[in-house]
C-alpha cells in the first residue's frame, strides 16, 4: 500500500506534552493552548488524571478528540475546541439576532446557533422607561414593538442546559437595528473584545455580534450623547427605539458601508480573524480600488486580507 | 478485439493498477464556507461527490427545506439531534447524459443508508433539538458512488466542527474468479461481485457492510479484509488533508 506523504510532517510528530509533572508554566497561567491539531478519533492523553471538556470522549482511562481543533487545558480540565463550528452562545456575549417568530411573551431569536434564542417581554425596554410595568396590552401588541425579520442586537442573559440562550436588551446600546446594512460570516472569525460596537472612520459604526452577525450602519448620536441627563436616559427612550423608518442615508455613506462590508468579507474570505484593527487595516488596503464593486474579485479579496494579516490582532 | 480484460496474467486492471492499490484520490474541506457549515469535495478516480453540511441548526417543519418555522416542532427531537441526508445525482455524472427523477428508489435507500451510518458516528446526545441535513451532490460517476458519499459526508461533518467518534471511512473491495481487487471502477463494478466496507476510523468495528451480489462465503473474507485496509488507507489520506488545512487556518485566523 502505497505511503501517505501528508502525515510525515515533522511538526505533528511530537505527541503534544500532557505530562501533569512537566506542566511548570501552566499552573502560572492557568490556559496554555496547544496549537497542535488534533482530529476526531485521536488519542489526546491516556492518563486518567485528567477530566474530560468538550470536543472529547473517553474509551476506558484514555481520552480521545472528537472534533477537529486545538487542544485547550485549564487547569485539570481538557477541552479540545473545534476550528470552526457553529456559535455557542455563553453568557455575556454582544450577538446580533432576527425575530423568526412571536410567541406567546417571549419572541424566538435566530443567532446563528444549534437552537434558536429566546427574548422574553420582560427582558426588553418598553417605551415609557425601565420602571414601566408590562401590561396585558404589551402581550397583545408585541408585534408593534418587534416582529418577524427584524434585526436587534441584544446580550446572552443566560445559557440553559440544552445549550439555548436567552436574551436581553435592558440597555440603550441594545436593541432594534436600523439605518445600515446586515450580513453574516463565520462565528469562528471573530475575535473577542471589550467592546463589539465599534466607531469607525468615515462616519460608520460597526456592531460586530460575537455570533458572526454583523451590522454597519451609518453613525447616528446615541441617546446618551444628546445631553439627556444619564437619570432621565430611559424615560427620554420612546416610541423611536422601536422605529422601522430609516433616516436619511447619503450616498457617500452607502458607499462607506459597502466598502467596510466588502472589506470584511475579504477578511472572510482570506479566512482573517475580524477585528477591529483588521477592520480599518482592510478598509485602508481597500482604498486602491476605486470602486466598491471592484473588491468582489478574488484577486482584491486575497491582497486586502494579505494587507490586514499584519495586524497581529 | 473482445471485451477489455479485467484482470491481465501479468496482475494488472484496466486503468493500470494492481490488485490493492485505491484509485487516485483528491478531497478537500470548507470549499463552500459561505453556504454551509461544513463542506467537502472528494475525487475517487473519476467519481467526484461534493458534501454540504448545514447544522447543527434549529429544526425546520419541513426536514431541511425553507418551509416555515413553527413553535411546536414535531421534527425536534428531545434527546439527540435529527439528521437528514439529502442526494442529487447530477444530468451530467455519466457517460449517457440523462435527467434523474428526485425519487429514485436505489438512491432513497443510499441516503437512508448514509443517515444510519452517522447517526451511530455522530455524538447526537451532545445536540438535543437540533437537526444536521447533509446534502450530497454527486457530480461524477465512475463506481464505488456509496464509498465516495461516505467519506464525502464524513470530511463535511468533521469541518462543520460536529463531534463524531472517529472518520466513517468507505471502500470498496471485489472479487475476480480468486483475486481481490480493491477500490473498483465502473467497469469492474459491472463485472465481478463486490463490497462496500465502511469502518469508524482505523479500527476494526465495521459500520456498514453491503454486499448485493452473489459471493462463494469463502471469498468473503479475504474481500473484507481487504476493503478493510483500503478503509484505514484512506483515512490517513482525509486526516492528513483535515490537518493540512487546520494548520493553514490556525496560522492564519491568529488569536
Amino acid at each position: 500500500m502505497p505511503d501517505v506523504s501528508g502525515s510525515s510532517d515533522e511538526e505533528d510528530e511530537g505527541l503534544f506534552s500532557l505530562d501533569p509533572e512537566a506542566d511548570g508554566e501552566a499552573r502560572i497561567t492557568g490556559v496554555v493552548k496547544g496549537k497542535h491539531i488534533v482530529t476526531p478519533g485521536e488519542l489526546v492523553t491516556s492518563d486518567s488524571t485528567w477530566m474530560r471538556g468538550h470536543g472529547t470522549y473517553s474509551v476506558g482511562t484514555s481520552t480521545y478528540s472528537s472534533v477537529a481543533g486545538t487542544i485547550t487545558r485549564v487547569n485539570k480540565l481538557l477541552s479540545v475546541t473545534p476550528l470552526r463550528g457553529r456559535y455557542v452562545p455563553e453568557v455575556g456575549d454582544h450577538v446580533i439576532g432576527r425575530i423568526i417568530d412571536v410567541g406567546t411573551r417571549s419572541w424566538h431569536v435566530d443567532i446563528g446557533a444549534k437552537q434558536a434564542a429566546v427574548l422574553m417581554l420582560g427582558s426588553v425596554n418598553l417605551p415609557g422607561g425601565v420602571q414601566r410595568r408590562k401590561s396585558e396590552s404589551d402581550e397583545l401588541q408585541m408585534r408593534v414593538f418587534l416582529k418577524e425579520g427584524d434585526l436587534l442586537n441584544a446580550e446572552v442573559q443566560a445559557v440553559f442546559t440544552d445549550g439555548a440562550a436567552s436574551l436581553h436588551t435592558r440597555s440603550l446600546s441594545y436593541g432594534k437595528l436600523r439605518n445600515g446594512y446586515f450580513f453574516s460570516i463565520p462565528s469562528s472569525l471573530i475575535i473577542r473584545s471589550k467592546i463589539h460596537t465599534i466607531e469607525l472612520p468615515g462616519g460608520v459604526d460597526l456592531v460586530m455580534g460575537v455570533n458572526g452577525y454583523l451590522w454597519l450602519r451609518k453613525h447616528t448620536q446615541q441617546l446618551g450623547e444628546q445631553g439627556v441627563s444619564i437619570t432621565r436616559l430611559a424615560e427620554e427612550a420612546g416610541w423611536e427605539i422601536y422605529s422601522d423608518e430609516n433616516e436619511y442615508i447619503a450616498p457617500s455613506i452607502r458607499e462607506t458601508i459597502a466598502r467596510y462590508a466588502n472589506a470584511i468579507k475579504a477578511l472572510e474570505y482570506g479566512e482573517v480573524g475580524v477585528s477591529e484593527a483588521r477592520v480599518i487595516a482592510a478598509y485602508e488596503a481597500s482604498k486602491e480600488y476605486k470602486g466598491v464593486g471592484d473588491m468582489v474579485e478574488n484577486d482584491a479579496k486575497r491582497r486586502i486580507a494579505q494587507q490586514a494579516l499584519v495586524f497581529i490582532q | 478485439m473482445s471485451r477489455p480484460e479485467i484482470y491481465s496474467p501479468e496482475g494488472l486492471r484496466i486503468d493500470g493498477r494492481r490488485w490493492n492499490e485505491v484509485r487516485h484520490i483528491k478531497c478537500a474541506i470548507n470549499t463552500h464556507p459561505a453556504s454551509s457549515d461544513g463542506s467537502s469535495i472528494i475525487e475517487q478516480g473519476n467519481t467526484k461527490v461534493m458534501c454540504n453540511v448545514v447544522g447543527p441548526a434549529e429544526p425546520t417543519s419541513s426536514s431541511g427545506g425553507g418551509g416555515a418555522k413553527s413553535n411546536t416542532n414535531s421534527f425536534a427531537n428531545e434527546n439527540k439531534v435529527t439528521l437528514s441526508v439529502k442526494a442529487t445525482v447530477a444530468p451530467f455524472s455519466t457517460i449517457d447524459r440523462r435527467k434523474r427523477s428526485g425519487n429514485d428508489s436505489r438512491i432513497q435507500e443510499m441516503c437512508l443508508t448514509i443517515q444510519h451510518i452517522f447517526e451511530e458516528a455522530v455524538m447526537g446526545h451532545l445536540q438535543p433539538r437540533s437537526q444536521i441535513v447533509i446534502s450530497l451532490y454527486i457530480l461524477a460517476q465512475d463506481g464505488g458512488m456509496l464509498q465516495a458519499c461516505i467519506n464525502a459526508a464524513s470530511l463535511a461533518l468533521i469541518d462543520a466542527g460536529i463531534p463524531m467518534y472517529d472518520y466513517v471511512c468507505a471502500c470498496t473491495a471485489g472479487m475476480h474468479d480468486t483475486e481481490v481487487l480493491l477500490d473498483l471502477n465502473r467497469l469492474e463494478e459491472n463485472d465481478m461481485p463486490f463490497l462496500t466496507m465502511a469502518t469508524l476510523g482505523a479500527t476494526r468495528k465495521v459500520s456498514l457492510m453491503q454486499l448485493e451480489t452473489r459471493v462463494g462465503v469463502d471469498k468473503l473474507e479475504p474481500m473484507m479484509a481487504a476493503a478493510m485496509s483500503g478503509c484505514h488507507y484512506l483515512r490517513q489520506i482525509m486526516d492528513a488533508q483535515v490537518r493540512k488545512h487546520g494548520k493553514n487556518r490556525l496560522a492564519r485566523v491568529g488569536a
